[in-house]
């Protein structure tokens, strides 16, 4: 997980840069559109992730947004896997 | 067949209403009385003969059939007074708190309300509405006092179990009557029910109190007639009597018009008996009994339980068609057969079609008939009708009536397949396929080499067999189960059918250098294995010709076979076959033995295949026997000498060991041991007592490896990996070594001492169960008491394990059960069609056909392409090319494996070309197939290795300071997803800056731990007089604990008390507040004075060169906000503060890291597509759910999946509320349904028929038959 950052300033912890967490995006409503194709689901029938989830807050998105996350994989070496973004539980 | 099935597309639950329970039913039933004196039936009685009949030559008295053909008939009981159903009390209970007393309207304002229905909308859309928001509103509206529509004042309604409802109006507690339940529910309006999650059309609330009592067929209790001529009434029978008799008394009452008090107790008896009549274990009731005392199976516990309804006969089936008896072993035999009595394969029979090129065949059959052996037991002709061979006078006629379209059932024979199964059926390979061999005797015959899939010996084992029986079943056995073709196991990729024991022990001594073998030997032994082909050259030509066994064995080689690796007899024996010949090196366990990857085995699996290495292991097989019986082999004592030296050098290590005892013992009584932090005196002393026996044990050892023979059956049988271990060497020759219990030196007996043969207060090694005996030696009476004390503990350890590990894997089970790949090699849940990975394993690798995980193997390729070192290498530039040309289509870890293979290699750019090629056709290979049910194999995968992980915590004697949570229990807290696992870690790494720094890391620790005022406190005094408390510091600990006195003011500022400080000592006043002084002292004593939360301990470790921290405790939050902590890498073993703390995606991966950590730890070799499964099955909601009732399984779509797995009951009532419909597309469903399965080869479908398509007729009827009939498939 070597993230270059410009000159992080090592007070400021980022979570978005620990070792466990890998790379997340939000798509663009066409891409996601695009992966909903491919796969042919509906969007809850993704995998979810809550809308208070620290990274989705850091990344600002919403409910309904779909977010790309690019693992590193011990079979494959990279991974793409999509999240669907759901409403926290109370 | 299947047609009619298919027909059955779902279920809906509801809850029966009154009118439909009337309309359903045959007969009202009112009469207690169940026969007359005749013994019949009495009419309108529980038994009344319109419910359906018991009698064989009775007819029923509604349908008219038979009690064969009679699906049995509902009566009604019409009940004088209302009753609460217990099963719903729960739901009662919250709609009479949540709606108006008066009004009956949801206590929400109406613009609330809409709202409400604004965001359900909503919800619905996006999926499945969770009970959260249900749960939401009614919260909401049992929170109001007043109805906001009709100004009712409301108030508080109990719930008195099991089925009392109490409202307390100002403190005055009234009861509700079923009655006024009833009332106040049917007041209730449709659309409010919705808001709360109720289908008003088919649960409306008031039929949750009952009117009607349905009373079911008799053929769901049968009565039994006992051999003294009694019958014997089923319970639910009994309980119906019950409740007619109160209904009678009741009725007889009100007619009588009696006083109301008498009615009401009438009515709660009879609510007692309506409620133990569905559930008879209800709280706060007690059970209904028989006279005998046992308590009344009614209709919950017919239901519930691994003995229930759901477990025991819908989950689960009975079949035909099945053996079963012990087994035996048999090396003559292959591999995938299976040697069956003569008298089972006379009783198991196959059916047959009859066609003009078997007909002849058949009528022989036919003709030998039931009890002779190659015989038949059934015809079944064209029309349907079945003939019963052992009835038949003239087997001749009935032979010579056989026509093609006849059917014969005829008996096993040589060549059929069949299921294998031995219980517990922990992974797929516990049933696979055989082809039957009829042998004599009365046991099952099996293959060595098959033992270890099915976990087998001989001890008595028994194992099941399996006729399939129509010819798809036949031919999927055949493709997909028969045993060569399960050689690799899917839990890691590498062969788990392989020679096991004497065969080891023979491949060694066969193949080891001065073996060598005469002509007359030769020739037995290939003649043994069926070998035609010609002698070899004799290694030694003279004087007389000698053959190495090298060479024999080398004959059952592949010509062309090449391959090199490690011998598992030695590590530095490497074993080198080059062209299908062993030229150098032994065969032992790493060559021919299961569950070792690279091996001799594997190699010949993925390059030759399936049934070439059958074949190779069939010959192998009794090569390696015959030899061993040609030169023998045994274990006898003097396998176990060493020389008298020996013996004297052990003879010193004990007493050194006693020595150093009595040292370490004058030491601790002189208070000047060595104690770690945490650490009480006698725990140092036991831990250095601990560690000078397991080093005496070790040193003991090394003198029995020293002297014993190299040549002994004992060292031979464990190198080899034949059977057991160095360690039971050392214990046989030169010392058993400390027994324990609990992992503890034992220590329980009488006080202070073992046995009374001790001084009390003895902690010697021989006092605490040291055995300085060997096996060989003999144990003394002592020395045998406590290896029995610990050989104990191990036997109740393995029974506990055995128990746990098969829960787990019961859940895992359940909670994976439904996902299967899909054509587009996503994985995804079978009943809501969600996707759990995008491709399976990240790289849609099958672990079953990956070498060993890996995708490609690159070894394999160069050496099948014959692809060798060039002198013009492959440019960069021509790499880049293929790189760019195989990108997206092979997983970017391959490509960087080709790459570099290349570059090592040498290997010219024409050749890399045909390595990519080839490489992705092998990959292609290895992707996992469609439809491959991959929930379960990973389940399995997982439940299967966990019964060998250890299952107690671990204590590290004098190494590690805490004791961590390990093995099995670790196991299951993570799979469990606690809130907080038992032992809380962190690895805290500092910055690159003072990773050296080894005052710097410390500092740090110090700062990390969290300190209390208590431990800082060297004395605490109460001054009543001017109402403060007094606290002395102590200095020595402030400094140890790296606390200054201004972190003390700093805390105690935080308090907002007066206080004072001198020097080390601290006033602090109470004040009006906190009045109470001995609070406040608990209240000061529990005060953070530095720190962060919940790190109970840092401690500074040198590790992989550089210094980090360990805590106990967790807190990873604050402790990445400390400046000089590398947060990038600071870990936790808490996986929810990762979720909560680092997100979902870092919570999963700790899933895995975690998982593949404690089964890396135990050597347990599961490939790591398997626990990613896991870990994106747990968080694929966005939370961390745990395996099991509350996370993934309640997820679960289907309320039938959820009822199978637990709390069946529970389950189906809030279905049924909620109206849910089973659409019946998981597996668990289909099979409590009988529908086939839609995974593996289930998966199958015909998306669009064209009518007459598939017979050519034209037709739409028969275009359309065809298409259902293909479901079952």
């Amino acid at each position: 997980m070597s993230k270059k950052k410009e000159s992080p300033p090592p007070e400021e912890p980022s979570i978005l840069e620990h070792f466990l967490v890998p790379k997340h995006r939000i798509l663009s409503s066409e891409e996601a559109e695009q992966v909903l194709r491919r796969y042919g689901v509906k969007p809850h029938q993704l995998p979810s992730i809550l809308a208070s989830d620290p990274i989705v807050k850091l990344l600002g998105a919403k409910p309904g947004d779909i977010i790309e996350i690019i693992r590193d994989s011990p079979t494959a070496g990279k991974a793409v896997y999509y999240r669907h973004v759901v409403p926290a539980e109370e | 067949m299947a047609a009619s099935l298919e027909t059955l597309v779902g279920v809906k639950f509801g809850i029966l209403s009154p009118e439909m329970i009337r309309k359903m039913s045959v007969a009202e039933i009112s009469n207690p009385d169940t026969y007359d004196e005749d013994g019949m039936p009495i009419p309108t009685g529980v038994m009344d003969p319109r419910l359906g009949t018991l009698e064989p030559g009775q007819r029923c008295k509604t349908c008219g059939n038979t009690y064969l053909g009679c699906p049995g008939h509902f009566g009604h009981i019409e009940l004088p007074v209302p009753v609460i159903h217990v099963g719903f009390v729960k739901h009662i209970h919250l709609l009479l708190r949540a709606t108006c007393r008066s009004c009956g309207r949801l206590k929400i304002p109406e613009d609330e309300i809409r709202r409400l229905w604004d965001e359900l909308e909503e919800l619905k859309k996006l999926g499945k509405v969770s009970e959260e928001f249900y749960y939401k509103v009614a919260q909401r509206a049992i929170a109001s006092q007043t109805c906001p529509y009709c100004d009712e004042k409301q108030y508080r309604i109990e719930l008195e179990k099991p089925v009392t409802f109490i409202e307390v109006v100002n403190s005055e507690r009234r009861r509700l009557t079923p009655q006024m339940v009833r009332a106040r529910l049917e007041r209730i309006r449709d659309d409010d029910l919705r808001l709360l999650g109720f289908d008003p059309e088919v649960a409306r609330p008031e039929w949750m109190v009952l009117t009607v009592l349905p009373v079911p067929p008799v053929y769901v209790r049968p009565s039994i007639t006992l051999e003294s001529g009694f019958r014997s009434e089923d319970d639910l029978t009994h309980k119906l009597v019950d409740i007619l008799r109160v209904v009678q008394r009741l009725r007889e009452n009100i007619n009588a018009g009696s006083p109301s008090p008498v009615i009401a107790e009438l009515a709660d008896l009879l609510q007692y008996h309506v409620t133990t009549y569905i559930n008879n274990e209800a709280p706060g009731i007690a059970p209904a009994t028989h006279r005998s005392g046992r308590p009344l199976k009614t209709l919950v516990q017919r239901l519930k339980g691994k003995e229930g309804r759901f477990r025991l006969n819908l989950s689960g089936k009975r079949v035909d068609f099945s053996a079963r008896t012990v087994i035996s072993p048999d090396p003559n035999i292959s591999i995938n057969e299976v040697g069956v009595p003569l008298e089972v394969a006379m009783q198991l029979t196959v059916p047959e079609k009859v066609t003009e090129w078997n007909i002849e065949r058949l009528r022989q059959l036919v003709r030998n008939g039931p009890n002779k052996y190659p015989g038949a037991k059934y015809v079944i002709r064209p029309d349907g009708r079945r003939v019963r061979l052992s009835y038949v006078q003239d087997l001749e006629e009935v032979a010579n009536a056989l026509a093609p379209g006849f059917i014969v059932e005829r008996h096993l024979m040589d060549g059929d397949i069949v299921l294998f199964n031995r219980q517990p059926s922990l992974h797929r390979i516990s049933i696979m396929a055989h082809v039957v061999k009829v042998l004599p005797y009365k046991t099952f015959r099996l293959n060595l080499c098959v033992c270890t899939p099915y976990n087998a010996d001989f001890d008595g084992d028994e194992m099941n067999l399996h006729v399939p029986q129509s010819e798809e079943a036949q031919t999927e056995a055949r493709i997909l189960l028969l045993v060569q073709n399960n050689v690799l196991s899917p839990r890691y990729g590498a062969p788990i059918i392989g020679a096991i024991r004497d065969f080891l022990t023979a491949a060694y001594l066969l193949t080891r250098d001065d073996t060598y073998l005469t002509k007359k030997e030769m020739s037995y032994l290939l003649a043994a294995i069926g070998y035609d082909g010609e002698l070899p050259e004799p290694e030694i030509k003279e004087p007389e010709p000698r053959w190495s066994g090298k060479q024999l064995f080398s004959l059952l080689l592949p010509k062309g076979f090449n391959h090199r690796f490690k011998a598992a007899f030695s590590p530095e024996i490497e074993v080198v076959i080059e062209n299908g010949r062993l030229v150098k090196g032994v065969i032992d366990k790493n060559a021919i033995g299961v569950e070792k990857a690279n091996s001799i085995l594997h190699r010949m699996m993925v390059e030759y295949g399936p049934d070439a290495t059958r074949e190779f292991m069939d010959k192998l097989v009794k090569l390696l026997n015959t030899y061993l019986n040609l030169r023998g082999f045994s274990f006898g004592i003097d396998d176990l000498e060493i020389p008298k030296e020996a013996h004297e050098e052990l003879e010193r290590i004990f007493d050194k060991m006693n020595k150093l005892f009595e040292k370490l013992k004058a030491d601790y009584e002189k208070g000047r041991i060595e104690i770690r932090p945490g650490e009480t005196p006698e725990q140092a002393f036991e831990s250095n007592i601990l560690q000078l026996v397991s080093e005496t044990r070790e040193e003991a050892g090394k003198i029995a490896r020293k002297h014993i023979s190299r040549d002994s059956s004992a060292v031979i049988m464990a190198r080899t990996g034949a059977r057991g271990s160095p360690l039971n060497i050392d214990q046989m020759v030169a010392v058993v070594g400390q027994q324990a219990v609990r992992r503890e030196r034992i220590k329980r007996g009488f006080t202070d001492r073992v046995l009374t043969f001790f001084k009390p207060g003895d902690v010697s090694p021989r006092a605490r169960g040291f055995v300085y005996s060997s096996f060989a030696k003999g144990l003394d009476p002592i020395e045998f008491f406590f290896h029995m004390a610990g050989g104990r503990d191990g036997l109740v350890d393995t029974a506990v394990r055995t128990q746990q590990s098969g829960y787990m894997q019961r859940r895992l089970i359940n909670a994976l059960e439904a996902l299967y790949v899909e054509y587009d090699g996503s994985v995804r849940s079978m009943d809501d069609g969600r996707i759990v990975q995008f491709l399976y394993g990240e790289d849609g690798v099958d672990p079953m056909k990956s070498y060993h995980g890996e995708a490609v193997n690159v070894d394999i390729l160069v050496n099948r392409l014959k692809i060798s070192a060039s002198s013009t290498p492959a440019s960069e530039s021509a790499l880049n090319e293929l790189t760019r040309q195989y990108e997206g289509k092979l997983p970017p870890k391959v490509i960087e494996t080709l790459v570099k293979a290349v570059q090592e290699r040498r290997i010219s750019a024409g050749d890399a070309e045909l390595l990519f090629k080839e490489a992705y056709r092998e990959y292609l290979r290895n992707r996992i197939e469609p439809g491959e049910a991959i929930g379960v194999v990973t389940a399995q995968s997982i439940g299967e290795p966990s019964t060998q992980l250890t299952l107690r915590t671990f204590h590290f004697a004098g190494v590690h300071e805490a004791s961590i949570l390990r093995g099995l229990p670790r196991l299951i807290e993570i799979v469990d997803a606690r809130r907080t696992p038992s032992t809380p870690m962190m690895r805290v790494p500092l910055i690159k800056e003072i990773a050296q720094d080894l005052k710097e890391a410390q500092r740090i620790a110090k700062q990390i731990k969290c300190t209390y005022l208590e431990e800082i406190a060297s004395d605490v005094g109460l001054d009543l007089r001017r109402n403060a408390v007094i606290i002395v510091l102590d200095e020595a600990t402030m400094r140890d604990e790296g606390v200054t006195v201004k972190d003390v003011d700093q805390a105690l500022k935080s308090l907002k008390l007066k206080f004072e400080r001198s020097e080390k000592t601290i006033t602090v006043y109470a004040d009006e507040k906190e009045k109470d002084l001995e609070r406040l002292k608990a209240r000061l004593m529990s005060l953070k004075v530095k720190g962060i939360e919940r790190i109970t301990k840092a401690i500074v470790r040198y590790e992989d060169g550089e210094y980090v921290i360990l805590t106990e405790g967790s807190n990873l939050k604050k402790v990445m906000q400390v400046p000089g902590v590398d947060y990038r890498r600071v870990w936790t073993n808490n996986i929810r503060e990762i979720a909560s703390v680092l997100g979902i995606e870092a919570a999963r991966a700790a899933i895995v890291r975690e998982l593949k950590h404690v089964l890396d730890e135990q050597g347990l070799d599961v490939d790591i597509r398997h626990l990613m499964i896991v870990a994106d099955m747990m968080t694929i909601s966005g939370a961390v759910k745990q395996i099991g009732r509350h996370g993934v399984v309640r997820l679960k779509e289907s309320p039938l999946a959820r009822a199978a797995f637990e709390i069946s009951v529970q389950t189906l009532i809030d279905a049924a509320v909620r109206g849910e419909v089973d659409k019946l597309r998981g597996n668990v469903e289909r099979i409590i349904v009988g529908k086939e399965v839609k995974v593996g080869t289930g998966i199958v479908s015909l998306l669009m028929s064209y009518p007459g398509i598939a017979d050519g007729s034209g037709s739409k009827e028969t275009g359309e038959a065809k298409i259902e009939g293909r479901g079952g498939g």
